[in-house]
């Protein structure tokens, strides 16, 4: 929360184009332990190119790329979550077929004991029961963890896919466009499960078009424009008209 | 079923009781219409109700002999119809599991040739000959996997390939005739001694429960859920896709590959026209079991009993006297009423 702290999560200079598309043009972003940091620009911004190094789904082609004050090269968005930074994508990163409690715990799923855990073997009832748990402890209640996600509302598959992403995170949580489609109140509630993690004391970057939810949850706004980051400041300095302004490049 | 009733709920201070598991509190005649209405459940009852019909039209249906020979029929469509409900549910499709049977059945029955005119006992020629099917499915199958995974074809272009490749070598190895001087015993183990069951008949379904352990129990089958119902969701939960891709056609075609032997053992020999067309009996047993070709949906249940049905009309057909093509048009007619049930469901789901 204080300036002065070191980093949790940074990206130096980072660069990327696609044939003679400049996507990120020598980008650098941080985020501390406890803060939240709001990532906004138009369309074509290169915020999505931006959220996917910073997950670790794509290598930028130049830059580098800390944790921890350590340097890293993310081979896989796997790689990523091992180390503890969790991405929320725009696109559904729900298995729609499965039931909450399988999209809560997969890829990381708890196997039952001794040697049919080894053959993979899974302790359903013990991540029907954790999933439901995990997900109020950051302030979501779901009907039931058995339940196909399918069934759900789309306000709710997005309660579960939030939930998720918080309750795993151990370091950094990455949340690209978490409130698109959803209502007021959903969003509202999505904004305070943001502060619960901020709370936590993970670094949250949270990359949204709803100005007001930025400036209502984010410590900082960092503000990109043509692949370039054009400003970068404490959420204070802004109000929507400035930050509107700075984002179209009519306000400088 | 809102998202929560307090807008500013406190994270970690719920107040409302964890809503309890469906099961619990549904009364019973809905849970009697649900078991009726269930797709496993109208699979069986006409299962059933074919056996009925048939045994009524020809007493002869109605015994331990015609239910052996028609579960000799189901056993290696079986094992493809298992093979294709992994790759289906993943979201694929291998139309190569025909020609990988014929493909194997002739690999393992040159092996079993030679190792007999080298004077080895039967026991052991014929155990040889089963790791050779399997291992020569298993190598179709991971060809299949590499078009896939690295030169990036979609699934039925790919196994498409390996049908006419597979296909053509079986044809182009044997001038098209049968592959025989093998074991002189391997023909006896297809005769039943466990009521209508033989030896390879209890390997099948050994197999076919194995199978419906890790589809419905195990990670393996989670994971190929996942990837069928939302590969993005799974490649973003850290799964590796093509690693698992790759271990559902390597096993796809490691099924093919029994089913080969399976048809070896019942006709004594490895005839290349084996398999010609199994991977449409196979795909129907599924379709008809409740899988959905779009991937994530079905039950290793539904495709037993799919099979099963499949293997008692074509029998039944026969035995009640009737133009054996007429199968073809029943065949139809049931993935017509299963799949236009299944969107039923769905749409009554929804509203």
């Amino acid at each position: 929360m204080t300036d002065t702290s070191a980093p949790l999560y940074e990206v130096r200079n980072i660069s990327k184009s696609y044939g003679s598309v400049i996507a990120l043009d020598n980008a650098s972003l941080a985020v501390r332990a406890g803060e939240v940091v709001g990532l906004v620009g138009d369309n074509g911004a290169g915020k999505s190119t931006l959220v996917k190094a910073l997950a670790g789904a794509h290598r930028p082609d130049s830059g580098q790329i800390f944790l921890d004050g350590i340097e890293r090269h993310w081979a896989s968005p796997h790689e990523a979550l091992q180390a503890g930074v969790e991405t929320l994508y725009q696109e559904s990163s729900l298995a729609p077929h499965l039931s909450v409690s399988a999209n809560v715990f997969l890829g990381r799923e708890i196997v039952s004991p001794g040697l049919l855990g080894k053959l993979g073997f899974l302790a359903q009832k013990k991540m029907d029961a954790e999933a439901h748990a995990d997900l109020e402890r950051v302030g979501i209640a779901v009907p039931a963890s058995n339940r196909p996600v399918s069934q759900l509302s789309g306000g709710q598959r997005q309660a579960v896919a939030i939930g998720r992403t918080v309750s795993w995170a151990r370091k950094v949580i990455i949340l690209d466009e978490p409130t698109n489609h959803l209502g007021a109140r959903q969003s509202k509630e999505v904004l305070q499960v943001i502060r619960a993690a901020k709370a936590k004391g993970l670094g949250v970057i949270f990359i949204s078009h709803t100005l007001p939810h930025i400036l209502e949850v984010t410590d900082r706004i960092v503000v990109l424009r043509l692949g370039k980051i054009v400003k970068d400041a404490p959420t204070s300095d802004f109000d929507v008209d400035t930050l509107l302004g700075t984002i179209t490049g009519l306000l400088v | 079923m809102a998202l929560t009733e307090s807008p500013e709920l406190a994270p970690g201070a719920n107040p409302r009781p964890p809503a309890s598991p469906e099961s619990h509190s549904t009364p019973l005649s809905e849970r009697l219409t649900g078991f009726l209405t269930n797709q496993q459940t109208i699979l069986l009852l006409v299962l059933i109700g074919m056996v009925v019909v048939f045994s009524i039209l020809n007493p002869i249906f109605f015994s331990l002999d015609v239910f052996g020979n028609v579960l000799l029929d189901w056993g290696p469509v079986a094992l493809i119809a298992v093979a294709e409900t992994f790759v289906i549910i993943s979201g694929g499709i291998d139309l190569s599991v025909g020609a990988t049977l014929g493909f194997s059945g002739v690999i393992a029955a040159y092996a079993m040739q030679a190792m007999t005119a080298a004077g080895m006992g039967d026991s052991i020629t014929i155990l040889c000959g089963t790791l050779v099917a399997a291992a020569t499915g298993m190598f179709v199958g991971f060809v299949n996997s590499l078009l896939i995974n690295r030169l990036h074809l979609v699934p039925f272009i790919a196994t498409l390939a390996t049908l006419g490749a597979a296909g053509g070598m079986s044809i182009v190895l044997t001038g098209g005739a049968p592959v025989g001087d093998g074991p002189q015993s391997a023909i006896d183990l297809s005769v039943p001694w466990l009521g209508p069951l033989s030896w390879p008949l209890i390997v099948v379904i050994v197999v076919v429960i194995i199978a419906g352990l890790f589809l419905h129990k195990a990670r393996f089958g989670r994971y190929t859920y996942a990837i069928g119902s939302n590969p993005f969701a799974a490649l973003a939960a850290g799964i590796n896709v093509k690693r698992h891709l790759t271990k559902i056609y390597v096993l796809s075609g490691l099924l093919s590959g029994l089913a080969g032997m399976f048809l070896y053992i019942r006709l004594g020999s490895g005839a290349p026209t084996s398999g010609v067309g199994d991977e449409l009996d196979a795909i129907a047993a599924v379709v008809i079991g409740g899988v959905a070709l779009a991937g994530g949906i079905g039950r290793m249940s539904g495709t037993v009993l799919g099979s099963l049905i499949l293997a008692t009309v074509t029998s039944g057909l026969i035995i009640i006297g009737v133009e054996p093509n007429w199968k073809q048009v029943v065949v139809a007619i049931l993935i017509a009423a299963a799949v236009s049930l299944q969107a039923l469901r769905a749409n009554g789901k929804r509203s």
